[in-house]
């Protein structure tokens, strides 16, 4: 069991659990359509056509148009290109600087880790979306606010994690070995540390990335985030509910795909946990 | 150290958690752009104006004791006035109308959530791998996986759009009919516990499972309990306390969810007020809000500790 898990084995066992097969397969379906189903797609996402103004589904417009004729499932799939990316890069942001907050916290302790868990106590206390509104009236409406809003979000999640399986993995024999061998802190933090406390943060990471995308279309739905004609999720549906009457399918069918993109990284979440959690409880238990 | 020490520290802490947060809140409302006088005063403020409502408002003053000053009036029970609407309202007022509806339609939303979570959770966990298991953890992890605003237009599509059972727009203050507002709030309310029922049936679910497990469950079988007086007496009393934890870490969700679906379906509470103050710039406004969803967050996981703390009387030494 000392040797590192190569990700070709991650990848067998991946296959071999149910829920975390399924939602493997509904995320890569998302990750293509994304990728490759805006190039198939014969409509333009900006493009108007006046005389197929809120055509319901058909074979034509298997998502229906929206108020100006344009195609929804095409406009679905670059929006979801968006509402992904900056949802990625925020967490990515977020996670990379709790990770370093709570090792730190951890690895120096004393008053570094007094002040940084009160202050993740704190940013726990806050409803997110109340946060995250009041980060946008400081920051401005806009892509990169949005980013900064998430990562802010996330820095407390993943500095408790972080500190937490930290904690754990410092007084191992390998981590004390390194210790006496004189290697500075930071090289142990990034060499033995960092490696044995990866799996539970990218687990962390598929969930989170699954929550990102829910606040990015909240604060875009309420008009905070991204602005049209940016096409995000979020600002879809946002258009949508204004003519929900008369379109319903504009907002359910884009919210539709969010949910099953969300649902992937929910379940390849889930699955990862069951995955990797026995291999930790046992070196904890060591 | 008994229970009356736990609850001292407890309310001690939460008591200067407020303190600190109402700190943050008020310095990122002070980073926020744009000048309060020149909202107050609008077009006609000359830079002497400016300068005499910057003196009277005491914005001239360092930081600290401007903070000073307004937790000073927030403890004396004056939260400003709005700057935006006309009238300029004291914020007190406006609060004490919109915080009644929030509180009813969260609480509403909360037990919804409680009562189809734990019929799931447990069905789940006492028919462990079969059907029943598979069905409702499947339906739990969609719950999870739908954001709440877009389920309230599948429920608005659904029941007010199409069967017309409950109204798609606006709520009946439960002030005015309190029939009203259970029917009026019924579709807000399950919008917002859908995501939280899914939460809660899970954790229900594998703590069942889990303390089912536990030597002392054992024990009492062998003794030959009757399966379900085991059951309800120790393995549901001991499995629920990750239950009730969860419930109080799941209000920041809760009051979260509560600012968009308000918006969606009309309903005058403080999460449409804080988002039309955001638009508005109304600054004051949004910094009362958030103080007010800040002091409802660590009140209920004050609660939740308390509960905790009952039912698990270790904790408390």
């Amino acid at each position: 069991m000392a040797t590192a898990t190569t990700f070709g084995t991650v990848l067998r066992e991946l296959r071999q659990n149910r829920v975390a097969a399924v939602g493997l397969g509904i995320t890569t379906f998302v990750l293509l359509a994304i990728a490759i189903g805006p190039s198939l797609s014969p409509y333009d996402p900006s493009m108007m056509d006046f005389t197929a103004i809120l055509q319901p589904p058909s074979w034509a417009h298997p998502f229906g148009t929206n108020s100006f004729g344009m195609d929804v499932l095409t406009r679905v799939l670059y929006g979801a290109r968006n509402s992904l990316l900056i949802s990625i890069v925020g967490v990515v942001l977020g996670g990379g600087l709790g990770t370093l907050i709570g090792m730190t916290s951890a690895y120096v302790g004393r008053w570094f880790d007094a002040i940084a868990m009160r202050f993740v106590d704190l940013v726990f206390s806050f409803p997110i979306f109340v946060l995250a509104l009041m980060l946008m009236l400081v920051l401005g409406f806009g892509v990169q606010n949005v980013i900064v809003a998430i990562a802010i979000v996330y820095i407390p999640n993943f500095a408790r994690l972080a500190r937490n399986t930290t904690m754990i993995v410092k007084s191992e024999p390998y981590v004390q070995a390194a210790q006496v061998m004189g290697q500075s802190r930071i090289r142990i933090m990034v060499r033995e540390i960092l490696p044995n406390i990866a799996a539970p943060l990218f687990v962390q990471f598929t969930v989170g990335l699954a929550f990102a995308i829910i606040i990015e279309a909240g604060l875009s739905f309420l008009g905070l985030g991204v602005q049209p004609p940016t096409p995000s999720l979020g600002v879809m549906m946002a258009d949508g509910k204004d003519y929900f009457h008369r379109g319903p399918w504009v907002l359910t069918l884009t919210g539709l795909a969010l949910m099953v993109t969300i649902l992937g990284l929910n379940l390849l979440g889930d699955g990862l946990r069951d995955l990797l959690d026995p291999r930790l409880r046992r070196r904890s238990a060591a | 150290m008994g229970f009356l020490w736990y609850l001292t520290i407890r309310i001690g802490g939460a008591l200067a958690t407020v303190a600190v947060g109402s700190f943050l809140i008020f310095l990122i409302m002070k980073l926020a752009p744009g000048d309060p006088a020149l909202a107050v005063l609008g077009e006609s403020a000359t830079p002497e104006t400016i300068a005499a409502y910057h003196k009277e408002f005491g914005l001239d003053e360092p930081i600290l004791v401007q903070f000073g000053i307004w937790a000073k009036m927030v403890l004396q029970g004056d939260l400003g006035k709005s700057i935006a609407l006309a009238g300029k309202f004291p914020i007190k007022d406006l609060l004490a109308t919109r915080l009644p509806i929030t509180l009813f339609i969260g609480m509403y939303g909360l037990v919804i959530a409680v009562v189809i979570s734990l019929i799931a959770g447990t069905a789940a966990a006492l028919r462990h791998g079969k059907l029943t298991d598979t069905v409702a953890t499947s339906i739990a992890v969609l719950g999870i996986s739908m954001p709440d605003f877009w389920f309230s237009y599948v429920l608005i599509l659904a029941f007010a759009l199409s069967l017309d059972w409950f109204p798609s727009y606006g709520f009946t203050a439960p002030g005015e009919s309190w029939i009203g507002a259970f029917h009026s709030g019924f579709l807000p309310a399950l919008a917002i516990a859908a995501p939280m029922a899914g939460v809660f049936a899970r954790i229900l679910r594998a703590s069942l499972l889990e303390t089912a497990r536990r030597e002392y469950v054992t024990a009492a079988r062998s003794y030959g309990f009757a399966a379900p007086f085991v059951f309800v007496h120790y393995v549901f009393r001991n499995a629920v306390i990750p239950f009730v934890t969860v419930l109080g870490l799941q209000v920041r969700y809760l009051l979260g969810g509560v600012v968009i679906i308000e918006r969606v379906f009309g309903i005058s509470g403080m999460g449409s007020l804080m988002v039309d103050a955001a638009f508005a710039r109304d600054y004051p406004v949004v910094q009362a809000c958030a103080l007010t969803f800040l002091v409802g967050v660590l009140f209920v996981n004050l609660l939740v500790d308390i509960v905790c703390a009952l039912l698990d009387p270790r904790r408390t030494r």
